[in-house]
């Protein structure tokens, strides 16, 4: 990177030069491909930026939207940013500037300790355990740091680079009935733990233990209740049995194999999840997506959020009460699935998005396959909404539970439908048009109350919304090539390789060894099924990343539970969790 | 029984009771050995615990919906624990911080009890050799049945099914308290690509990729250009 662009970035006007006007030259701006501005301050005065920048700057940033670390011990090109051993980094959003904010501490491998954020913002909480889970950075003064992906018993932090990646590194796995015990006692709740007294002055307390397999809970999760009588006085909701380690498997797979990976994490959502993560790489690679791979993109992606949401639809009915609908769902599910099994060739995970492009053309008579549902849809859709919205039971089960503001959902880091039921028009699709996304009319739903029954009417009309888009995308796709010409596109496009002998080379290079992209950080964000899913890609200038950040929707959607579902009963509690509409591995990855 | 239709005249007798009790014999009786009926009614009522780890768990219920249907193979009686349960399908990637809960959950499910290891997670970690996976559920858990996939169609998690259903009707349980050795030992596994080898190499047309209207699912969408009610 040039002297002149970081000098540039430096005297920028903008919450760069309100940083500097106010800590000085303390700040250290870093210039990333993404736009975000980046800027590097002391350890010591991170909670006095953090406190500037949500409530005394204009126009403040009052979501914390992402915070994890880099092991920078290994990495070779960084001679733009301070030295450090282990980097936090801080990911805030501002919702009146529309804008995102990076703010990163530089900390040394002997003394990795950082003052806790908590006190400003609540959602730090997770993020900040998960960081001290997988790097061994320490928050001072965080109320209860402990591990939270990993189990309690577990020796090392998995994302620090000499932690073993491969499960085939480490010893062989065996059940011994020790073993066992041991792990059973380490996930025992123990109330006094968090915080929490057994007994209050006319009542006894009871804890009961909902998870990690429960019919209610979509997944491996589980929720720790403190209860009086029916009524939940807290709730401590327990992650990581879904811990597939999907940031790690970034660091050892090539830029190109990595994509399957990314099928897997929102596993309802399948290629939805290969979009930030191609696009982020592009941008690093330099690489300029034609516009008929843009368009069939956005059509599949919108497909997949219809079977998202579809999922979601038949779940929550029956996690309600409802028995019958999620058979309906699941039939129209079949339905598009069919699809996309005749575009793709796979069902939930088809992992067809490629760098530069997708996997292949359209195949003849997708388009009639695709207008077919587009008229069959709605009249379903016409259906449920007297089968399930108007149910007077479900209305009553689910009207004013678990409600909360835009500024509630803002400050726990909510995003996406969650956000959009309180009132709020954001949408990334709209507000930061990205991929193709501009030239699609569609709208924005919203509802005002933000519980549980505005949650599920808001994703109802997205569905209707996204039926829309796809529509636009049958009548206007454009023609061309459905892969970029460029000598990172992976693979190249085939008639090439079998006419000119660089491209062949370069084919066998980028399968053997993996596209090498340029050291260079990036991130990328889309609007995915479930709320804001980013990929933050560095590279160090191999045919691997150096370090891969998954922010994940329903990881802070899950951590605001008990916020939510204080003084509700149990049943709500259920409805509530189906509101939120989460899968774990969009959760622990 | 037989029926027909006569009409009635007088003082005519119509066949006498001897012939209708030996009618009523040959349809409405069935002459077994206790066990065979007791194996075939196993295969028959496995009771499946309503366990689920990760994506494969998607396509799992999707075999309990109305296109599968799953009721058709008589496993449809999906319990929420699992003392009410003799069939636990690992749909999923098993954790290890899941792990201990999976064999706790085992430990509870009702004897004699049957392990479906769905999804190539849990037959042998799959794509996740990662330190936070167990490479693959047979590590601490007896497989019946093996299904294939990432994930495998609702269509694998019921052939997965019948052939266990197989399995198990083959099985034949002492029926006394008087016990001659400990356990029932099950068939053999096969794989079932040895077996259809043969068989699938004798495909010459398969559909091309560049045309949707030969694949099987997609052919009954076009046709039907009516809203179906299914």
């Amino acid at each position: 990177m040039s002297e002149a662009t970081i000098h540039e970035a430096a005297e920028s006007p903008g919450v760069v030069g309100e940083l500097r006007a106010r800590f000085g030259d303390d700040c250290h701006v870093q210039v990333t491909l993404d736009a975000i501005p980046t800027v590097w301050v002391p350890r010591e005065r991170i909670k006095e930026v953090m406190g500037f920048l949500k409530t005394e700057i204009d126009q403040p940033y009052p979501m914390l939207y992402d915070l994890s670390g880099i092991d920078e011990r290994v990495r070779q090109h960084r001679d733009d940013q301070p030295s450090s051993d282990f980097t936090v980094f801080y990911h805030l959003l501002s919702i009146d500037r529309n804008e995102d904010l990076r703010i990163k501490v530089a900390l040394a491998e002997n003394d990795a300790r950082v003052a806790s954020i908590t006190s400003v913002f609540p959602a730090a909480n997770w993020y900040e355990r998960e960081a001290f889970d997988m790097f061994g950075v320490d928050f001072e003064g965080h109320p209860n740091l402990r591990r939270i992906l990993t189990p309690p018993n577990w020796k090392g932090h998995p994302l620090r680079k000499d932690h073993p990646a491969r499960a085939t590194e480490m010893d062989p796995f065996s059940m011994s009935e020790d073993f066992q015990d041991s792990q059973q006692e380490a996930l025992r709740f123990i109330p006094e733990e968090w915080g929490m007294s057994t007994k209050a002055k006319h009542t006894d307390f009871m804890f009961l233990n909902l998870g990690p397999n429960h019919p209610s809970v979509h997944g491996v999760f589980r929720i720790a209740l403190q209860l009086d009588g029916e009524i939940i006085v807290e709730a401590v909701p327990d992650i990581g049995y879904h811990h597939r380690a999907s940031e790690k498997m970034g660091e050892r797979q090539s830029w190109h194999t990595y994509i399957p990976y990314t099928d897997r994490i929102d596993y309802l959502g399948g290629v939805m999840n290969n979009m930030p993560y191609v696009m982020a790489v592009e941008k690093m690679a330099g690489i300029e997506v034609p516009d008929r791979a843009k368009v069939i993109r956005i059509m599949l992606a919108e497909l997949f959020r219809i079977s998202s949401h579809l999922v979601f639809y038949g779940t929550f009915a029956q996690d309600v009460g409802q028995m019958s609908p999620v058979f309906y769902m699941f039939v129209d599910r079949e339905r598009l699935l069919s699809i996309i099994e005749a575009i793709t060739g796979g069902r939930m995970h088809p992992s067809w998005f490629r760098i530069g492009g997708v996997t292949q053309d359209l195949p003849d008579g997708w388009d009639t396959m695709v207008r077919d549902f587009c008229d069959y849809m709605p009249k379903r859709l016409a259906q449920y909404d007297k089968m399930v919205l108007q149910n007077g039971i479900l209305k009553r089960r689910s009207v004013d539970i678990g409600a909360y503001n835009t500024a509630e959902a803002l400050e726990w880091g909510v995003t996406g439908p969650g956000l959009r039921a309180t009132g709020l028009e954001w949408d990334l699709r709209k507000i930061r048009p990205y991929g193709g996304y501009d030239q699609f009319e569609f709208d924005i739903p919203t509802a005002q109350n933000g519980d549980t029954y505005d949650r599920c009417v808001v994703r109802v009309e997205e569905i209707r919304q996204s039926l829309r888009i796809i529509r636009q995308c049958v009548d206007n796709m454009p023609a061309g090539p459905y892969k970029a010409h460029h000598r990172l596109t992976t693979p190249p496009p085939r008639e090439r390789t079998m006419q000119d002998i660089e491209t062949l080379i370069q084919h066998f290079l980028n399968v053997s060894w993996g596209p090498v992209i340029p050291p260079s950080e990036c991130s990328v964000t889309v609007e995915a099924t479930k709320g804001w899913n980013s990929y933050y890609e560095i590279s160090d200038g191999g045919t691997m990343p150096y370090r891969n950040r998954i922010r994940v929707p329903s990881f802070p959607h899950l951590q605001m539970i008990p916020f939510i579902s204080r003084g509700f009963m149990i049943a709500d509690l259920i409805a509530i969790i189906a509101s939120i509409d989460f899968v774990m591995a969009d959760v622990d990855r | 029984m037989r029926w027909r239709l006569v009409k009635v005249e007088p003082g005519e007798s119509m066949e006498g009771p001897d012939q209708v009790y030996d009618a009523q014999l040959s349809k409405g009786m069935l002459m077994a050995k206790l066990e065979d009926m007791i194996a075939w009614g196993r295969s028959k009522s496995l009771w499946p615990f309503n366990f689920g780890l990760s994506c494969c768990y998607v396509e799992m219920a999707t075999a309990f919906t109305s296109r599968h249907d799953i009721a058709r193979f008589g496993a449809e009686v999906i319990r929420a624990t699992p003392r009410q349960a003799d069939l636990i399908v690992i749909s999923g990637t098993v954790f290890r911080k899941m792990a201990p809960v999976v064999q706790l959950l085992y430990e509870q499910l009702l004897e004699p009890k049957c392990v479906i290891s769905m999804g190539s997670c849990a037959n042998s970690g799959g794509m996740f050799d990662v330190y936070s996976v167990v490479q693959g559920v047979d590590k601490f858990l007896p497989v019946d049945v093996y299904v294939p996939g990432c994930p495998p169609r609702p269509e694998a998690l019921l052939q997965g099914l019948i052939l266990l259903q197989e399995s198990v009707a083959q099985e034949r349980r002492p029926l006394s308290w008087v016990l001659d050795e400990e356990g029932t030992p099950r068939k053999l596994k096969t794989s079932q690509r040895d077996l259809r080898t043969p068989e699938r190499m004798k495909a010459t047309d398969l559909a091309g990729p560049s045309t949707v209207g030969d694949a099987p699912l997609s052919k009954d969408l076009l046709r039907a250009k009516s809203p179906r009610t299914d």
